[in-house]
């Protein structure tokens, strides 16, 4: 029992550092100027990165999709509301320049007993 | 005489709902900068649900199919922060006055009032946040055709109460949530299936001393869940104020999937003191000694690799899982361990999947105890489960 507790908690250890060492958003470089792209995924129940910084103003490539069913990516306040395909069929691309604020984005497709679990959050600054 | 629905405790709860409902209606509230000023949308309704179809072949007995769960979901936007989740269950298809037959049951129905990404309310009928199936159960998302045993006889999903709570996102991928919510019924509490007959279900529930109960968890990283959860209460409504019954459930949980690989498992343990004082009270209430344990336990391990992925006639996947689950694991003084109830479970099997949403498992369980006299079955099992 002993060394069970051992393995179990040294799992936990080593999976609490990799999750501590990770970064806010998958962005990557970008594909035109003044455009960032950044990679969504979505599953039952939550985006990642669930939490997007950027600079007030840029172009932002979301590149979305999901690894199960269908949801749906709708950034509360605007009229971006989109739906994602199932897995395996494709990634959806939306394009959104946020002023300065923060835009909650949510799951607008009802996916199981957590769906509303599932936001996010993309905050523009100065 | 323990009042059935303790004014006070009724009070403290309603109060700080009550408060936030105000704020999250207020114009004023509305115009932060959390949301930009533009168009609201329509209030709207979704529809949805899941369905679970199983052949159940226990050894030394005849098979049996059984219509499992036929569960509907309806969400309901009042606005874009006041939200209404409705998930009604039948379960074995068929309800019978005192039969055993299936049940019909309410097993999430609460509005959530969004007010922050870090801080929203919640209140009424709600899952428990208590390890992974609880609150993730949709047949096609896990392999095999029943749930674990762990998620069965430790953590007793589908785990639901009526309460009020917060919950909310703190940045960087963690979450939580915290609940007040009725207590178990000691009372319920047996042998070999641990605290899974004590839930109240949202009908006319004591809540003499409420529950609490929360999640950490952590979904930063792509394909990887961390939690940790924990519920407490006090039990024993039924007996105070001779004694009480405090319970506790702690458990831990990790999935990771990447690729054609999911990785998950799960620790859970359940504590009831004064078990032994339970024991006593129930065998002069029925006649017979239950022999509930003062401690419970049980964890698991499960890896799945898809075999098969991003064919046209769908994806094909193969799992092992190992369990460990004791409802006897720490008996109270003078009860005698009974040791056909820690047991071992060997699953393996696979689902195909003809769409993300449709999924024909199969798997076999091979169930062992520590009884020289009593063998657990091993078992067959064939489903189909959907969700839409």
């Amino acid at each position: 029992m002993v060394v069970l507790m051992r393995a179990v908690t040294r799992v936990l250890a080593v999976l609490l550092l990799v999750a501590l060492s990770d970064t806010h958003a998958s962005l990557q470089d970008t594909p035109a100027a003044g455009v960032q792209v950044v990679e969504i995924s979505a599953e039952r129940f939550s985006f990642t990165p669930s939490e997007i910084r950027v600079r007030a103003g840029t172009r932002l490539e979301l590149r979305l999709r999901s690894d199960d069913t269908t949801h749906g990516f709708h950034i509360i306040g605007t009229d971006i509301d989109i739906e994602l395909p199932k897995r395996g069929r494709g990634t959806t691309t939306v394009e959104f320049q946020p002023k300065a604020g923060r835009y909650t984005f949510e799951c607008s497709q009802l996916c199981g007993a957590g769906h509303e679990f599932m936001r996010g959050v993309i905050i523009a600054t100065e | 005489m323990t009042p059935l629905l303790g004014y006070r405790a009724v009070s403290r709860l309603l109060a700080p709902v009550a408060t936030l409902l105000l704020l999250a209606t207020s114009p004023a509230l509305a115009q932060t900068p959390e949301r930009p000023a533009a168009a609201r949308r329509e209030s709207r309704t979704n529809l949805s649900g899941y369905m679970d179809f199983h052949y159940n072949k226990v050894e030394f007995t005849d098979g049996r199919l059984d219509f499992h769960r036929f569960v509907l979901l309806v969400t309901h936007s009042f606005s874009d922060r006041i939200r209404f989740v409705g998930e009604l269950e039948l379960e074995h298809a068929l309800v019978e006055g005192l039969e055993d037959a299936g049940e019909l049951e309410l097993e999430q129905a609460y509005v959530d009032f969004l007010l922050h990404r870090s801080f929203n309310v919640r209140a009424g009928m709600m899952l428990m946040p208590i390890g992974i199936i609880n609150e993730r159960h949709e047949p096609p998302m896990y392999y095999g055709v029943e749930r674990p045993f762990v998620d069965t006889v430790i953590i007793p999903t589908t785990w639901f109460e009526t309460g009020v709570g917060v919950h909310g996102e703190v940045g960087r991928g963690w979450r939580y949530r915290a609940f007040v919510a009725a207590p178990l019924n000691a009372a319920e509490f047996s042998a070999g299936e641990g605290v899974r007959g004590g839930s109240q279900k949202g009908s006319e529930s004591n809540i003499g001393r409420a529950a609490v109960t929360g999640r950490l968890e952590y979904v930063g990283r792509r394909g990887l869940t961390l939690g940790a959860s924990a519920w407490s209460g006090h039990s024993g409504f039924e007996f105070r104020p001779r004694f009480d019954v405090p319970v506790s459930v702690v458990a831990a949980d990790a999935r990771y999937s990447r690729n054609r690989l999911e990785l998950r498992g799960q620790f859970a343990h359940v504590a009831i003191e004064h078990a032994d004082q339970l024991n006593d009270a129930l065998a002069r209430r029925v006649g017979v000694d239950p022999n509930i344990a003062r401690a419970m336990r049980g964890f698991y391990g499960e890896a799945g690799y898809r075999v098969i992925s991003g064919a046209r006639f769908g994806d094909v996947g193969a799992f092992a899982r190992y369990e460990n689950f004791d409802t006897q694991f720490r008996m109270p003084a003078g009860a005698v361990r009974l040791p056909q109830f820690d047991r071992d479970a060997f699953v393996v099997g696979a689902n195909f999947w003809p769409d993300p949403d449709v999924a024909v498992k199969v798997d076999y369980s091979i169930v062992r105890n520590r009884s020289a006299f009593i063998q657990a079955p091993n078992s067959l099992n064939i489903g189909l489960g959907w969700w839409f």
